[in-house]
């Protein structure tokens, strides 16, 4: 369970200490704390609110969740509960109840399942339910496009840790053996706005928002597609600057976004528990098709402009 | 490529690296632990901490620090702090949370960092003063440290030598320690000290104390289910960080916050159910919750008949019914049935809907129900301590005493080791111009009352302390204290012990620079949550140059100027004082290690460390440290946590020898006392006159260790109060307040002055630059009704009239201010003379600096006003001749204040309204709000004195005297606390009944 911890460490603004956790890890050298802000901080902010929530920003029915589970574990409050590092800290430490507890006959963690060898089998499998909803809830949700998000991201040490955080989640979930069923915050998580419908704003907030969309862009993603079209990428939010590029080449970014979306459907294919999987490559295909049908749209109606 | 690690190998890699970093006592997961604050500097490179110069930037130049632990000095809350001391300027840089502290955990409130603008305040006192002309006239000379000492020394020395030991006095504002002074005066053998807790705190802990014996409530709010506080100072304003984060950690946890405040506060913005209540009605609206979880049986049953002293109430107020539980029920019911929602709505202006709603809440709760109540009402009203006493009783109701996410009594939360050499021996005398016997209830001194009692009764101090305390400003009816401070007659020697101007140092005739939370020795521990711990306040230059190699005899080496510590400065005088040991004195102040030397500091915490603060040898061995060591490297030491309801402690059968169990349940034993190194004060409690002790009560056949009160439980009827002449109050109650509608004109209004804004604190804040740019003035607080009533807008200026003078301020419109009622914060409104006060006594012909001139200017120039002050006999008048704002001095910043209005000081205008009971000043004042008059100017203050006195004696004819009421001859119950308590027979009262006994 150390490994969890270790891993969660490392996604925090890096400091000296952290040199000694990497290379017990055989990770690359730590990045300087620049580099994690340019990376990590700015761009991809470990908080399961963003990646799942409706809005794709921190706070909300996510994190609120997150709060909760810790609560009914009698937990102490956290001012973060949805950070990577909070969860994966988490899951380390009921890993670790679990054998410690169950040993010592101790339920206090698992909602006082009783006393005696009875309370202990309780208290044990109580614990073993709260690994399995941790894992299944709070992390695999999200954790598997978050990941993916650091490839080629320019960070040996983040492109290694996220590698190796993704094969000790694959083993954490092969151990808790999960469900079948889909997360509730998946469940939920409403679909991408058609901008025909919904109108244009809602259609850009929702493409920024991973859940609905099913893709993660980042900066470093909107600067690629400003390359790659010749349009200039506006300083200031994301939002912006993609409504920025609509205005310059609305067919040129929706096609864009397009191939993205297509991208992170196969990227996301088989990545992770089934039910999961499954939902984030459907929904990044979905994504795909809309932009490709509105991409379509936009040429045809920049073609009879006369 | 190779190929990857399987992840076992990983995880056992990395396990073994942790374990090993561990076992070398430093940090493997550096930064955020995602439980509390961010990120903090590993704590074994506190020696060599590098960061970047923020104002090199862009270039990238590193500094080195040491960070060394010290304790926040701002408010009574004694956060941890950590001094980054530069170690190649040996200068403070900044100061951040202490993240080994136990209460505060790394956090801060802004008065915290802000420490280091008062370190570098470019008019804070340097050097020893001595006046040159007369008092109040301003003039002053530097002096020496031995001059002033030996000036002091001689004249308490004379004092004790001639009997006249109650003519000395240290009068304490800001404590921030535990039990060094006491102690000392313990061993002057002088009744001398003299806190300004009547003024602050005493209201509240008297209703407390009552209750449980102990006056302090430690509220779990982390835990709660509900957390009610009545008002929200102690949370926005003094013990601000402690708490507030953990109200905040609770509402996280769910928890449903109730605050009752008559202003829109901070801590009321946070709030589920904002209660604006009328000030004075709160108990009214306590009862009506308390009524509701009685009517509705929503109460814990089996808490109650297990530790209220129902039984003895019952015995002495219903001896026509039988003594048993379910009697008392019928009683309880029938005792609070008049408090109704709608009753209580009347009083407060509440909606009785609210109302209802909060005591579904509070009966919801159970027993995880956490309460406070500071100041504020407890503070403002005749009758206040009731406020504290109804707000416990729903802890009493409801089981939520000493038990999680409950409240529990302070002294369980709280450790004051044994020092060394601790004298056994009490003042053998009493002291009534602090303990005046028309108060025998008062939780503590009266010091309020100081001008009144010294001019009525022929009160003289011949050497009277201000430590730390600024009675001017911050006492109601400072001009008294003016007339007081400046008459010789009545003070002889006056010595300021302070680190910054204030308006009471301008008429002392020795001000001595004392140091700041970073330049002084202190030990703290207060009740923050359900555990103990001590704080250690150390000066942060001293250790680390003394980490460096250098050998510092005295603080005063390594603090700036000649700003030196009180512990050394007190164990100076007291050698001084007794200087062969004759008076026996000295002895409590000489080393051990070294006989006939003196004791430092060093010995003194030392052997405390050692030997009176459970586990911390232990745990300072552990990494190789001595505990001096160790407290010096962390600041803050944690004893244990999960004390839990020490009432219900069983006690231990070894105790226990030829047992005597009373009628009332109280267990006495002749077998000692078990040794204890916490020497937390505790009520004392009397023998059973056959020479046992108390040991505990007997609860279902158990000998638990129960509650200090005389009766061993909670006392809900207490005998104290109706055996010493109030048996009207001897139950938790609702009086109305001398602030009640009835008690006013149809055109007064009520000024309630008892809260400040969370970032500035009384007198000691005045020089933090930080804290003054964030709030500088007191604007009157009024309800657009009123204001519409009035004729005024947000800035117009406003008279308020009180029953003594009268004060101009701006007004401030707001819908966060009960209709009816003006408020004022008593956190600005600082002046400073540049001319002589109009003193009666005469002036000097020596010549000294003038006040306003040099760099020890007599002021806090960034927070004070220039004032005039003029006399016609016993009226006073004040007047802003300049307002605050830009001035050079060795600070830049200072050039770029861009404020003015530095507020109003309007304590000046109230009279002394003491408390009949508690003693404690009701800080509420009956007004009149008007628009300004033609001629009034901002900032004009007028008092006139003689009606101050008619006004104190009007108010002590409410008290009822010991000589009249003392049910056994005593001037006050024994049982009750008292600091610095003198021998048992000075308890009695004298033959005259102790009018007049004061010189």
């Amino acid at each position: 369970m150390e490994l969890l911890r270790a891993l969660g460490s490392l996604i925090e603004t890096p400091s000296e200490e952290h040199g000694a956790v990497a290379r017990a890890l055989g990770l690359p050298r730590v990045p300087t704390p620049a580099v994690h802000g340019r990376i990590v901080a700015f761009q991809r902010r470990p908080c399961a609110s963003i990646y799942l929530g409706a809005d794709g920003m921190m706070g909300g029915d996510v994190r609120d969740r997150a709060a909760g589970f810790r609560r009914a574990l009698k937990l102490e409050a956290c001012s973060e509960p949805d950070h990577l590092a909070s969860l994966l800290t988490l899951a380390a430490g009921l890993g670790e109840w679990r054998g410690d507890q169950a040993a010592a006959g101790d339920d206090s963690r698992a909602g006082g399942a009783g006393t005696g060898a009875a309370g202990a089998r309780a208290g044990a499998l109580l614990l073993a339910q709260a690994r399995a909803t941790l894992a299944w809830e709070h992390l695999s949700p999200w954790i598997r496009p978050y990941l993916a998000s650091f490839e080629r991201c320019g960070s040996p040490f983040y492109e290694a840790w996220a590698e190796l955080l993704e094969r000790a989640m694959d083993a954490l979930e092969d151990d808790l053996g999960l469900p079948d069923y889909l997360p509730v915050s998946l469940r939920d998580a409403p679909e991408l706005p058609d901008p025909r419908a919904d109108g244009g704003e809602a259609f850009v907030r929702g493409l920024l928002a991973p859940a609905r969309a099913g893709i993660v862009v980042t900066r470093d993603d909107l600067n690629r597609l400003a390359g790659d079209l010749g349009l200039a990428c506006r300083a200031g939010e994301r939002r912006y600057a993609l409504v920025g590029f609509l205005s310059q080449d609305a067919a040129g970014t929706l096609a864009w976004l397009s191939d993205h979306a297509e991208r992170w459907a196969s990227r996301m294919t088989g990545r992770g528990p089934r039910p999961i999987a499954a939902w984030w490559t459907a929904r990044a295909a979905g994504a795909a098709g809309l932009l490709a049908r509105l991409a379509e749209e936009a040429r045809s109606a920049a073609a009879a402009v006369p | 490529m190779s190929a990857p690690l399987p992840l076992a190998r990983l995880e056992a890699r990395v396990s073994a690296a942790k374990a090993e970093v561990e076992a070398r006592g430093e940090t493997f997961y550096p930064g955020a632990s995602r439980v509390h604050l961010a990120a903090y500097p590993p704590k074994e490179r506190w020696s060599d901490w590098v960061e970047l110069d923020s104002k090199a930037w862009p270039d990238r130049v590193e500094r080195r620090f040491m960070l060394v632990p010290t304790t926040c000095f701002n408010c009574e809350s004694a956060c941890g702090l950590l001094a980054y001391v530069d170690r190649d300027t040996l200068e403070v840089r900044k100061f951040e949370g202490n993240p080994e502290h136990p209460g505060s955990r790394g956090r801060n409130c802004a008065k915290g960092p802000a420490t280091v603008t008062q370190l570098a305040d470019p008019d804070r006192i340097l050097h020893p003063l001595k006046r040159v002309g007369a008092r109040g006239e301003g003039k002053w000379e530097r002096t020496t440290w031995d001059e002033a000492l030996d000036d002091i020394a001689a004249r308490i020395r004379k004092a004790m030598d001639e009997g006249r030991r109650r003519q000395v006095m240290y009068h304490v504002g800001r404590p921030g320690e535990d039990g060094f002074t006491e102690r000392m005066l313990a061993a002057w053998g002088v009744d001398g000290h003299n806190s300004h807790t009547n003024i602050c705190s005493s209201g509240a802990r008297a209703g407390y104390h009552y209750w449980m014996g102990m006056d302090r409530p430690s509220p779990d709010h982390a835990n709660a289910r509900v957390i009610l506080l009545v008002s929200s100072h102690l949370e926005a304003g003094h013990y601000f960080n402690p708490h507030a984060q953990r109200v905040m950690e609770g509402k996280r946890n769910g928890a449903k916050l109730v605050v009752f405040d008559t202003r829109l506060s901070n801590t009321a913005t946070h709030a589920d159910h904002w209660l604006s209540t009328y000030p004075g009605s709160e108990a009214a609206v306590l009862l009506a919750v308390a009524a509701h979880l009685i009517r509705r049986k929503r109460y814990d049953a089996a808490f109650v008949e297990r530790w209220w002293n129902w039984r003895e109430y019952m015995e002495e107020n219903h001896p026509d019914q039988p003594a048993t539980f379910k009697a008392f029920q019928g009683v309880l019911h029938g005792l609070y049935e008049e408090y109704t929602f709608d009753f209580a709505a009347a009083e407060s202006g509440v909606p009785a809907s609210t109302i209802q709603a909060v005591a579904e809440l509070v009966a919801e709760a159970g027993a995880r129900l956490s309460t406070h109540n500071w100041r504020s009402a407890a503070a403002g009203n005749l009758g206040g301590w009731q406020v504290a006493r109804c707000l416990f009783l729903l802890n009493a109701l409801t089981g939520a005493v000493a038990v999680p996410g409950g409240t529990y009594p302070n002294a369980w939360n709280k450790y004051v080791p044994r020092p060394i050499r601790m004298p056994a021996r009490h003042p053998d005398e009493w002291n009534d111009l602090t303990w005046p016997g028309d108060y025998p209830l008062s939780l503590m001194e009266m010091s309020f009352l100081l001008p009144h009692l010294t001019a009525e009764r022929d009160g003289r101090l011949d050497v009277y302390f201000t430590r730390v305390y600024n009675p001017v400003w911050t006492n109601p009816d400072g001009f008294s204290w003016i007339e007081m401070l400046a008459d010789p007659e009545r003070i002889g020697l006056h010595v300021a012990l302070t680190p910054t101007w204030n308006e009471t140092a301008y008429f002392a005739d020795y001000v001595l620079p004392m140091g700041h939370s970073a330049e002084r020795h202190d030990l703290t521990s207060y009740e923050q949550y359900d555990g103990r711990w001590i704080g250690f306040r150390q000066p942060v230059l001293r250790t680390a140059r003394e980490r460096l190699g250098e050998d510092l005899p005295a603080t005063l080496d390594a603090n700036p100027g000649e700003v030196w510590e009180e512990n050394e400065f007190w164990i100076e005088l007291t050698w001084r004082i007794d200087p062969d040991g004759a008076r026996g004195i000295r002895g409590f102040f000489e080393s051990r290690k070294r006989p006939g030397r003196k004791l430092t500091v060093d010995e003194y915490y030392g052997w405390m460390f050692e030997h009176s603060v459970p586990g911390l040898p232990e745990r300072a061995a552990r990494e190789g440290l001595s505990p001096l060591e160790y407290m010096r490297r962390y600041g803050a030491f944690e004893i244990d946590r999960k004390v839990g309801p020490l009432h219900e402690a069983v006690v231990p059968e070894e105790e226990l020898d030829d047992v005597r169990v009373d009628a009332a349940g109280r267990v006495f034993t002749r077998a000692p006392a078990a040794p204890s190194s916490n020497v937390v004060p505790m009520p004392p409690m009397d023998g059973d006159g056959e020479g046992r002790r108390r040991a505990g009560v007997e609860v279902d056949g158990a000998v638990l260790r129960g509650f200090p009160t005389p009766s061993g439980r909670l006392e809900f009827w207490s005998r104290t109060l109706a055996d010493w002449g109030w048996p009207e109050m001897a139950l938790p109650a609702y009086a109305r307040s001398h602030v009640h509608r009835q008690n006013m004109d149809r055109d007064q209004m009520c000024l309630i002055s008892t809260f400040r804004l969370p970032v500035q604190i009384h007198t000691r804040s005045a020089n933090a630059k930080w804290l003054n740019e964030i709030a500088h003035t007191n604007p009157v607080w009024l309800h657009p009704r009123d204001a519409a009533r009035i004729g005024v807008e947000t800035g117009d200026l406003v008279r308020v009239e009180t029953r003594i003078g009268h004060f101009v301020a701006k007004a401030w419109v707001t819908e966060g201010i009960h209709p009816g009622v003006a408020a004022c914060s008593h956190h600005m409104g600082r002046w400073r003379l540049d001319e002589p006060a109009p003193v009666a006594s005469g002036g000097s012909e020596n010549e000294g600096s003038k006040a306003s001139e040099g760099t020890e200017s007599g002021a806090a120039r960034q927070s004070m006003a220039t004032v005039s002050m003029d006399r016609d006999g016993q009226r006073w008048k004040m007047g802003r001749k300049a307002a605050g704002g830009p001035f050079q001095s060795s600070d830049a910043d200072t050039s770029r204040i861009w404020w003015t209005d530095v507020g109003v000081h309007q304590n000046m205008t109230f009279p002394v309204q003491p408390d009949p009971v508690s003693g404690a000043h009701c800080w509420h004042q009956a007004v009149r709000v008007v628009r300004a008059l033609p001629g009034d100017r901002y900032g004009d203050v007028s008092a006139d004195t003689a009606k101050a006195r008619r006004e104190f004696r009007q108010w002590l004819e409410l008290a009822r005297a010991a000589r009249d009421h003392s049910p056994n001859g005593d001037r006050r119950p024994h049982w009750l606390l008292r600091p610095v308590r003198p021998e048992r027979k000075a308890f009695r009262l004298p033959e005259n009944g102790g009018r007049g006994d004061t010189t």
